[in-house]
């Protein structure tokens, strides 16, 4: 399905030091329960790795892909996932069975079951706050700006010059989905 | 957080058992619809104010709905904090809902530590205090029997006015376990404390100032936001800046000043520093040129364990890139005996690249002059001569005393007894080295009245509780933020207090009156406080109440040439200040003690969710529940200890229970846990016996020049309890 605006996030990992203050806000804009199992987003702490003293260790924001070739909708047995006009993976709250189909489906393990708005619930790229012009409420509080969000089709949109001028990737690659989350 | 998968845990979790743990632990809803803003403002509303989860003060606009905050969103008006909010300032808006919160003035019925309370009025509960504060000043005829402890806060100047009415010179503050000493050092030298102008700095050296996890802005924000800046970080633990550093160099516990006096040898020997600004800004260069001679990488190899090369390289990288290179001057790390020294050839290693004022380097601080609400103050006669611990370390700063050589005081009640202790906004049972030694203190007190918005650690000990209206509550005055880019601030309620609270202001004023003082410094509301502070600035008040923020027009560059305010005018490598007073006129290596076998240093630090016992707040406390202690592999290994395994950690003053993180990232002979858990207070409800806690294992080791705590002089043993 083609739509006008094809919305991304472009993820600077260099940037991310861990803080928590994506997820926090997240759970804060989205009333996300307090829990460690209901997140829209996170950040991966990784492991120390290496030897002392020659030690490496990564941060890795991730979140819900909104896949171009989503496998969540696809399995969904009653079309609660579903693609709205702005390209965006949504979920109709009234149809969701939580049969949880698209939890095991989903390859970023981005889904999960909400106690808050009982349906599996995801990122929504905070569609209420860009639809009135507002940044996600990831990108909007996050300190260094690892995250930048915006429409890929607009072609002076921030996202698009970054990934014209900087190397970047996708996680699952393999996987065919065609995800709209960026790694520089 | 995202250890285990969700698809995982769906495996190993029924969700009939997901939704039974998880049911309950949403937010109560305890807001009355009936409050005032509530009945105003139906619907959503936008609040901008400031936050006050640590000592940054970012700023918020605080999204309100129907009365009830649904998220702090940073504020775009507020430069000093980029536009962001961090995790604890995020999760600050459930402060107001924490189940934990103190909720009413409560008197205690049982004894002190059995947690047995009645709930009071206010009338009461200020009554209570006031004739308590005026018994011990008629027995001990003396107002400075009374001791006043905070911390810093935008409400503490009330708290330290309402001492000084009273009569008492015992304010203690949080300096000593803070920045005294690195104040005193580059003060000594530079005659300020500068701010690191890291947004333009190209390479930054820091001397275990965690700046990725104890975030201060704008540094914090700057350091990864803006170019690509080399950074190098000396800390014994593997931090998140060490991770996020182009260069980690795990230095010996103690031994920074080695590394930094080597620098100055380098930088001086291999005529790397600046010339011109050596020449026409400072004090003292031959002498100190002579005095490092020995000072050399090649020694200073042996006490850091960092190679001579790698010094001598870092020396000419740090010149390379001046005057756009930091080292930078903030906190940690040391905190060893040598602390003061320590700063002092930080300091001096900046002023040799010529980097002081200038684009890039270490800036004196801009601030914006608030008017100042004058008072009438009393004369006593009933009263010491002068603070209880005054005379014992070099350079004791009057308004804020330093608490270990305090306690030490009135645990001897020389030269005087205290009898009373009023504390606000201070957990000195959690914060101060040796907690057993604080607790003795407190046991000698005839009265002890605290004032806090949750049951901390020091409040579970109090006589009368005086619960205080959380920020997102209240009218707070205008604060200026000094740094490079300066800011006037202030707070105003964002909702109504959802519960019988006051503001500090407001209990004062209270407390003036059931002391019946002879003055009274409070003659005011809040909001004229602030139009008073302000007065000077057309337009001001105004703006705060817009936006939260004013600054003024026209403010001064901060680069370039200005007045250097030390007592030859110039920055002094040499001291005589410091002769003067018996002390090194240039800074001299002290070795550290060895560290015995077996056993090892323990040093603290932070994680970025965390201030102090925010560790308690819904949220937060998710990411990480409990704290672990750090342990090198090989050291777990000789110890039998894996990962997860129930440890021992034993001081000679106190021990402590937690879970052992084995890792790769920490010295061999260092470990590390972080503050905020193992409370003593059943009314902190996820902290309350949890983990270990820091001051209970702490020794009180302070520094003779400032008189601050020495967080890295502890010694432990590690022994494993169960795997």
């Amino acid at each position: 399905m083609e739509t006008k605006k094809k919305y991304v996030m472009v993820i600077d990992t260099q940037k991310c030091f861990d803080c928590k203050a994506c997820t926090i806000a997240c759970k804060m804009e989205n009333n996300v329960a307090d829990n460690s199992q209901e997140y829209r987003n996170w950040v991966e702490t990784g492991e120390i790795c290496g030897t002392f003293p020659n030690l490496t260790q990564k941060f890795i924001p991730g979140q819900c892909n909104h896949c171009t070739n989503a496998p969540c909708e696809k399995v969904c047995p009653t079309s609660a996932t579903y693609r709205n006009e702005d390209g965006l993976i949504m979920i109709d709250a009234e149809k969701c069975i939580v049969c949880k189909y698209c939890m095991v489906a989903c390859p970023y393990d981005a889904r999960f079951v909400s106690t808050t708005r009982h349906v599996v619930d995801k990122c929504d790229f905070c569609y209420d706050r860009i639809k009135i012009g507002e940044l996600p409420a990831c990108v909007q509080t996050c300190p260094p700006k690892t995250r930048t969000f915006g429409d890929l089709n607009d072609p002076n949109s921030e996202v698009s010059k970054l990934l014209k001028n900087r190397e970047y990737k996708v996680l699952k690659p393999e996987t065919g989905a065609e995800p709209n989350v960026f790694y520089l | 957080m995202k250890n285990l998968s969700r698809r995982e845990f769906l495996r190993r979790t029924s969700l009939s058992a997901l939704v039974l743990a998880f049911a309950s632990s949403g937010i109560p809803v305890l807001f009355s619809e009936e409050t005032k803003i509530a009945a105003t403002t139906k619907g959503k509303k936008y609040v901008y104010t400031s936050c006050e989860i640590c000592v940054n003060k970012c700023g918020l606009k605080a999204h309100v709905e129907n009365g009830r905050i649904v998220r702090l969103e940073p504020n775009p008006h507020f430069p000093k904090s980029r536009g962001m909010v961090c995790a604890r300032g995020n999760a600050g808006a459930r402060v107001p809902y924490s189940a934990d919160r103190l909720k009413f003035p409560l008197v205690r019925v049982g004894e002190r530590g059995e947690n047995k309370w009645r709930k009071a009025n206010w009338d009461e509960a200020l009554k209570i205090v006031g004739e308590n504060l005026n018994k011990v000043v008629e027995t001990q005829k003396n107002r400075s029997a009374v001791m006043f402890a905070s911390t810093e806060g935008f409400q503490e100047e009330f708290f330290k006015t309402f001492a000084e009415a009273f009569g008492s010179y015992n304010v203690v503050r949080h300096p000593t376990l803070c920045l005294a000493s690195n104040i005193q050092g580059f003060s000594a030298v530079l005659g300020t404390y500068p701010d690191a102008d890291i947004k333009n700095a190209n390479y930054v050296i820091f001397c275990g100032s965690n700046r990725l996890e104890a975030l201060i802005t704008p540094d914090s924000i700057d350091l990864l936001k803006t170019g690509n800046k080399k950074i190098v970080t000396l800390d014994p633990r593997f931090t998140k800046t060490a991770a996020k550093s182009g260069e980690w160099l795990p230095i010996k516990v103690g031994t920074d000043l080695a590394f930094a006096l080597a620098m100055i040898n380098v930088l001086i020997n291999e005529e790397l520093y600046d010339k011109k600004f050596v020449e026409e800004k400072t004090f003292g260069f031959e002498e100190l040129k002579n005095h490092v001679k020995n000072y050399t990488p090649e020694w200073a190899e042996k006490e850091t364990e960092i190679p001579a090369e790698t010094i001598r390289r870092i020396a000419t990288e740090f010149a390379e890139n001046a005057p756009k290179s930091v080292y930078y001057p903030g906190r940690r790390s040391s905190f060893s005996k040598n602390d003061a020294e320590l700063r002092r050839a930080i300091a001096m290693v900046n002023a040799l690249v010529g980097n002081f004022n200038a684009k890039g380097g270490l800036v004196q601080s801009l601030s914006i002059p608030l008017k100042k609400v004058e008072f009438e103050p009393v004369w006593y006669d009933d009263n010491a001569e002068e603070r209880l611990e005054a005379g014992t370390v070099q350079f004791l700063t009057e308004s804020s005393g330093a608490w270990l050589p305090f306690r030490d005081a009135v645990l001897k009640g020389e030269p005087y007894p205290v009898k009373a202790m009023v504390t606000y906004k201070t957990n000195p049972v959690a914060s101060v080295p040796n907690r057993k030694k604080t607790l003795e203190m407190m046991k000698k007190m005839d009265f002890i009245a605290v004032i806090d918005t949750e049951m901390s650690d020091t409040a579970y000990f109090a006589d009368v509780i005086l619960p205080e209206s959380t920020y997102l509550e209240r009218w707070d005055p205008a604060h200026v933020l000094s740094g490079i880019e300066p800011v006037v601030t202030f707070r105003q309620p964002v909702i109504e207090p959802l519960y019988d609270t006051k503001s500090c202001l407001e209990i004062m004023q209270g407390l003036v009156k059931t002391c019946g003082l002879e003055t009274n410094p409070f003659d005011y509301t809040i909001q004229n406080y602030i139009k008073t502070q302000v007065e000077n600035y057309e337009g001001a008040y105004e703006k705060l109440l817009e936006t939260a923020v004013f600054i003024p027009e026209n403010l001064p560059n901060p680069y370039g040439e200005r007045p250097i305010k030390t007592q030859t005018q110039k920055i002094e490598f040499y001291s005589e200040k410091y002769l003067s007073k018996g002390l090194n006129p240039m800074p001299t290596y002290e070795k550290p003690g060895e560290i015995p076998d077996g056993k090892f240093k323990f040093v603290v630090g932070r994680h970025a969710f965390f201030t102090h016992s925010s560790t308690n707040l819904d949220y937060l406390n998710t990411i990480m529940n409990q704290n672990t202690l750090w342990i090198n592999t090989k050291a777990a290994e000789r110890l039998g200890i894996k990962n997860n395994d129930l440890v021992l950690v034993k001081s000679a003053v106190g021990e402590g229970k937690l879970n052992a993180f084995v890792t790769e990232g920490i010295r061999p002979d260092t470990v590390f846990f972080i503050h905020g858990f193992g409370s003593v207070s059943k009314g902190l409800s996820k902290t309350y016996g949890v983990g270990a806690s820091e001051s209970e294992i702490l020794e009180d080791h302070y520094e003779p020049i400032s008189g601050n705590a020495l967080l890295h002089e502890t010694i432990v043993q590690v022994e494993k309890v169960r795997g």
